[in-house]
């Protein structure tokens, strides 16, 4: 996360952040792999267009617990860089399963907020947790290194096209 | 259906006798999961239930799945299904791969296939091919080829043999797999004699160097703590037998029992239970001492006593 404090010596430190989009990952239905895009469209209230969590259209595999918070995943690019360097495990932005790969945004600290992903508005519901299901997909141990560190739930407030680079940054 | 993936019969043609290879694919052409040669998928074949068939496709080919299917006389009726009630352009729901007969990290690779038993060896071919690994697959058939199609091009190369055993004596396991030399892996996949006669042929092999496909899942990691034990669901009476390892919850919905499950792992509390009497064993990792006194997460709890009585 980068800091960035107020400018003015006089003013009171605001700590603020801003991050990055680093990859977008859809898949249309439960088990099938995450397939790269360049962008894709949140709509609110929903989901993203051609994702299994879409409501109206679910087809995930958790599609049979309903869920308004789970419109979009996100999940840390830096944490893909833990799970290597503390379990030895290479995971990839692909397999992971969540929708948004970010850089340089702490997604715990977000829990409850709103926030700006290019020009849309979400708000995170909880923490995601990890499955059994994905070491089945990719047959790779990443269950327990997962744990706490497993990505953002998000309700999406306001709608529009999300692309790789886009600035991620508080509401 | 959520928790399957869904299938579309891209084409469905007779290949070899009383065998239909059926190309399975995504409906609208999405990549399928990654599978490793040897792998095999359950079909869900209704009315029925889930039949296991051997992946034989090249793994390598991202957006479809091939298996081929021979109609079984004494079929339970999945074979004959698959035969006769699934159409091209039909969909069938499939499980997740699973991969119970990979290939060996060997310097050379001798496979025995009997008849329809050559499929999971059709997907380890190209593999083996690219690698440019030292490989030769015997099939052993009565009459025609089965999948003469794919066996081709690995017959036309050499890599593969077909023995007729109609048109000439069978030949020998012994004889194809030789003495074990360092470095080699023998696989065999086919009809229970030929399995028998593959495992005398290499009683003599080191340890792990000779493999059997069966269809048969994976048993689960032995736990040295685990024992079986009698489930009961108090509000109806009804019991299930959990054997050692097993999973409490798959015993409990067996019985009628109502248990959520998500992330089976022990850490999301979904399928939480209240247990009445008997000694649960705790493998969760979220319910505190306190919790735990009364409650048990079915995904992952065992049982130390001879029943565990559940209200669930």
């Amino acid at each position: 996360m980068n800091i960035v404090q107020s400018p003015s010596a006089h003013a009171s430190v605001i700590p603020s952040w801003v991050g990055v989009v680093a990859h977008l990952h859809i898949t249309p239905r439960a088990f099938l792999p995450m397939q790269a895009r360049e962008e894709v469209e949140l709509i609110a209230g929903e989901g993203i267009v051609g994702d299994r969590y879409r409501i109206g259209t679910e087809a995930g595999f958790y599609s049979d617990k309903p869920e308004d918070g789970r419109q979009v995943t996100l999940f840390e690019s830096e944490q893909l860089e833990n799970v290597r360097r503390d379990h030895g495990i290479e995971l990839l932005p692909e397999e992971h399963r969540r929708n948004v790969t970010t850089r340089g945004v702490a997604l715990t600290h977000l829990v409850g907020q709103r926030f700006r992903i290019g020009p849309c508005l979400l708000e995170a519901t909880r923490l995601s947790i990890p499955c059994r299901h994905i070491e089945e997909i990719l047959d790779k141990k990443v269950f327990d290194p997962l744990i706490n560190r497993s990505g953002l739930n998000c309700r999406i407030l306001e709608g529009g096209m999300v692309r790789v680079g886009d600035a991620i940054r508080p509401a | 259906m959520a928790r399957h993936i869904t299938l579309v019969v891209a084409e469905a043609r007779a290949a070899g006798p009383d065998i239909r290879r059926l190309v399975l694919r995504d409906p609208d052409g999405w990549p399928l999961p990654k599978i490793k040669p040897g792998a095999h998928v359950d079909l869900d074949v209704p009315g029925i239930g889930l039949r296991a068939y051997s992946l034989m496709g090249d793994p390598a080919v991202a957006d479809r799945w091939v298996v081929a299917v021979k109609r079984e006389a004494a079929s339970r009726g999945g074979s004959a299904w698959l035969h006769d009630g699934l159409a091209e352009g039909d969909t069938i729901a499939a499980a997740m791969p699973r991969c119970t007969f990979p290939l060996a990290d060997a310097a050379r690779h001798v496979m025995i296939a009997g008849g329809i038993g050559v499929t999971p060896f059709l997907a380890m071919a190209p593999v083996l091919a690219r690698n440019d690994a030292d490989w030769v697959l015997h099939v052993l058939h009565r009459g025609p080829l089965p999948c003469p199609g794919d066996l081709a091009p690995w017959i036309e190369s050499g890599r593969a043999v077909a023995h007729d055993t109609r048109a000439a004596p069978r030949p020998s396991l012994a004889a194809l797999l030789g003495a074990h030399a360092p470095g080699t892996h023998a696989y065999a996949c086919g009809p229970q004699a030929m399995l028998d006669a593959f495992t005398e042929a290499t009683a003599a092999w080191p340890d792990g160097t000779a493999t059997i496909e069966h269809f048969i899942p994976p048993a689960l990691p032995p736990d040295p703590t685990a024992r079986p034990y009698t489930l009961v669901r108090a509000s109806t009476g009804a019991t299930v037998e959990v054997q050692a390892g097993g999973s409490m919850a798959a015993a409990l919905l067996s019985i009628g029992g109502s248990v959520e499950l998500s992330c089976e792992g022990g850490i999301c509390g979904a399928c939480k239970i209240r247990w009445i009497e008997g000694e649960p064993v705790h493998r969760d990792r979220i319910l505190s001492a306190a919790e735990r006194a009364t409650h048990v997460m079915a995904c992952v709890g065992g049982c130390a006593s001879d029943r565990l009585v559940v209200d669930a």
